[in-house]
């Protein structure tokens, strides 16, 4: 009980001794004050930005491992894989028997995809679009929404109906306002009835290209029947074509772990079967390990260049109350003669420290909340707040506060009593 | 009488080059209720006598007992625990704190004693009515005179009871009127048992006293009734 009430009681003379100087202790605060407003506004950010990026990661699905044919670096005419007159690259039936085929322990299913490049004619309208052809089982591998209708099924696919699910951007531009649905167009010259339609084309389909918004999705037999096997495509300017037997195989996997396991046996598969890179392996949990442990080096470094800011706060404070007890000798010598202990002068001393980076820190962290509320609202860039990233700039503060307090304290302390009283 | 103090062959060496004694084996024995003056030309050891008697220092040498208790040797913590309950101090240029009221100045030694807030107020009130000071409580030593701001001195170095009141030239920073104001305090502390030793060089502050000390070269020259002053000196 005691105790309690001398900690209260130096919490008070604390106070009263810092609002004597006003003006000095709020710019003492000020210091601290943009120091932890900057590490949380810094840290909101980073999180806000690696968030995204790990939400646009995750839609790719976490489980899932995705191979695509990539058209190989080297030079046309020195490539290996040309025959009649075409350039044969990219992934193959038989890869996908190597890979499916049991060496990939934990596999739950896979789906293949055929994407080509096929015109698209409706009333007078002929438009460029992207036709990928696979299996209805993707939908639910990397989460596939139909905003309207249906998406193409297995009957579609055993019936081999020319039957299409359409995306929303093309189907303004084809149809405008009118209800797609049940609509016949031509692809590639082939008749195809609209079942279905899409917002977007999911990111494991589209890759990096602008296909993204022109595509269409048709079974994967219909495909094979209509258009053949072979994605072929005429390269514009010159008179090569281009020849993949499968764009992308799609592999899901049972677990988060199995991927991580999985993702090295198949590119030493592929590595032993192609002579050439014209295949590339995406996994998306690879790259989301890859972007948090990029994000927590940003972390570090932001943390590091604000606690520059706290550091010179620190040094402020430290100023000041060395000068603060030069200032005050008289009154430490009158307060030892009273009876205070070393103890009671350090106490009293490193409370006024730690009540200004406080204050300053607690100023801090509403203004550090708020400003990556307004980059949000305004700039409209994505910044994530949590507890820890509000706590810990706010510890830091406290810390330097006991830390750049300690010295000045102690030689308050340390001051004899006679000298401090002679002091003028 | 109880004896409160008592002082036995002690020396206080400065440790300065070879050493600068200050205080070469000084015996004195004070019993409670006594009224001691100090008197000495300066450099003579009565500044340093005054610090030991406060226990702001420790002698190098011999035995000081405070009230029974050696007190020579103790622990800074411990010094400042005796100074907080056992003497009361009095300075030549009062040394109250500026930002503090009367009352809260006269709080300072029951804060450093552990006393709640709640007990402290009435305590130090009670002190400031003592020394004539209760229309000036809330006021800040800058707006009080010289005498007052030492009544506010006295009434803090009485607020813990202490077992002596030590004054070092209490009346230097004061005129002759608001000396004889003090002195009459003093005298009036005295006569109801206080015991009170203050250091001085003006006889006439001195004459208040009922024994008066005389220091010369680290050593007591003299000690004698204070009748034996002469006060044309």
């Amino acid at each position: 009980m005691k105790a309690l009430h001398k900690i209260n009681d130096i919490l008070l003379l604390g106070l009263h001794s810092l609002g004597v100087h006003k003006v000095r202790s709020a710019l003492t605060a000020l210091g601290i004050f943009i120091g932890v407003c900057g590490v949380i506004a810094m840290l909101a950010i980073n999180e806000g930005a690696g968030a995204e990026a790990q939400r646009t990661l995750r839609a790719l699905g976490s489980t899932n491992i995705i191979i695509e044919s990539r058209k190989p670096p080297q030079d046309d005419s020195k490539a290996t894989g040309r025959s009649w007159g075409a350039l044969n690259y990219g992934l193959t039936k038989r890869d996908v028997t190597r890979i499916t085929g049991g060496s990939v322990p934990h596999m739950r299913r896979y789906v293949t995809v055929h994407q080509t490049k096929k015109m698209a004619y409706l009333a007078g309208k002929n438009l460029s679009i992207s036709v990928i052809a696979t299996d209805p089982t993707i939908a639910e591998i990397v989460r596939i929404k139909v905003q309207a209708g249906r998406f193409i099924t297995s009957a579609d696919m055993l019936r081999r109906k020319p039957h299409c699910v359409i995306t929303a951007p093309l189907v303004r531009s084809l149809f405008g306002y009118e209800n797609p649905l049940g609509k016949t167009v031509r692809i590639g010259g082939e008749p195809f009835v609209i079942v279905g339609m899409l917002s977007r084309l999911p990111q494991a389909l589209s890759g990096e290209g602008a296909e993204a918004t022109d595509s269409v999705i048709i079974p994967r037999t219909t495909g094979i029947d209509r258009f053949g096997e072979l994605t072929v495509e005429v390269r514009t300017g010159s008179r090569t074509y281009e020849r993949v037997e499968i764009s992308r195989l799609i592999l899901q996997m049972e677990d988060e772990n199995a991927v991580l396991a999985a993702a090295p046996i198949i590119r030493s598969l592929l590595e032993r079967n192609h002579d050439q890179e014209d295949y590339d392996v995406k996994v998306p949990l690879e790259l989301i390990e890859q972007k948090k442990k990029q994000m927590f080096l940003w972390n570090v470094m932001l943390v590091t260049i604000a606690s520059v800011s706290l550091l010179v706060g620190g040094i402020g404070i430290m100023n000041i109350m060395l000068a603060t007890v030069v200032e005050r000798t008289r009154e430490i010598g009158v307060r030892r003669a009273l009876g205070a202990k070393q103890w009671d002068i350090i106490a009293q001393f490193l409370v006024e420290a730690v009540t200004l980076t406080t204050v300053g820190g607690v100023i801090g962290i509403g203004a550090g909340i708020s400003l990556p509320w307004l980059i949000r609202r305004y700039l409209e860039f994505p910044t994530e707040t949590s507890v820890w990233t509000i706590l810990l700039p706010f510890l830091m503060a406290v810390s330097v506060g006991l830390i750049s307090g300690i010295y000045p304290a102690m030689r308050a302390a340390k001051l004899d009593p006679i000298t401090a009283l002679r002091h003028e | 009488m109880r004896e409160l103090v008592s002082l036995e062959n002690l020396w206080k060496i400065y440790p300065v080059g070879p050493g600068v004694p200050a205080l070469k084996g000084v015996n004195l024995l004070i019993a409670e209720g006594e009224y001691l003056a100090i008197m000495g030309p300066s450099g003579s050891g009565k500044s340093t006598l005054l610090n030991l008697l406060g226990c702001l220092d420790r002698p190098t040498r011999g035995q000081y007992r405070l009230g029974g208790e050696d007190v020579s040797d103790l622990s800074d913590n411990r010094l400042s625990e005796v100074r907080n309950r056992r003497i009361g101090f009095v300075f030549q240029s009062f040394n109250l704190i500026q930002q503090l009221t009367v009352v809260e100045n006269i709080e300072i030694p029951l804060f450093y004693s552990g006393l709640s807030r709640r007990h402290r107020h009435p305590r130090s009130r009670e002190m400031a009515e003592l020394v004539g000071l209760s229309d000036r409580m809330e006021h800040r030593p800058g707006e009080l005179s010289g005498g007052q701001q030492q009544r506010v001195a006295v009434a803090r170095a009485l607020a813990n009871d202490p077992l002596i009141l030590l004054a070092d030239e209490p009346t230097g920073n004061l005129d002759t009127h608001t000396s004889g104001e003090i002195m009459a305090l003093f005298d009036e502390l005295h006569s109801r048992g206080r015991t009170i030793i203050m250091v001085t060089h003006e006889t006439h502050v001195a004459v208040h006293a009922k024994r008066v000390i005389h220091m010369l070269d680290g050593q007591i020259e003299s000690d004698a009734d204070a009748e034996s002053l002469d006060t044309n000196k």
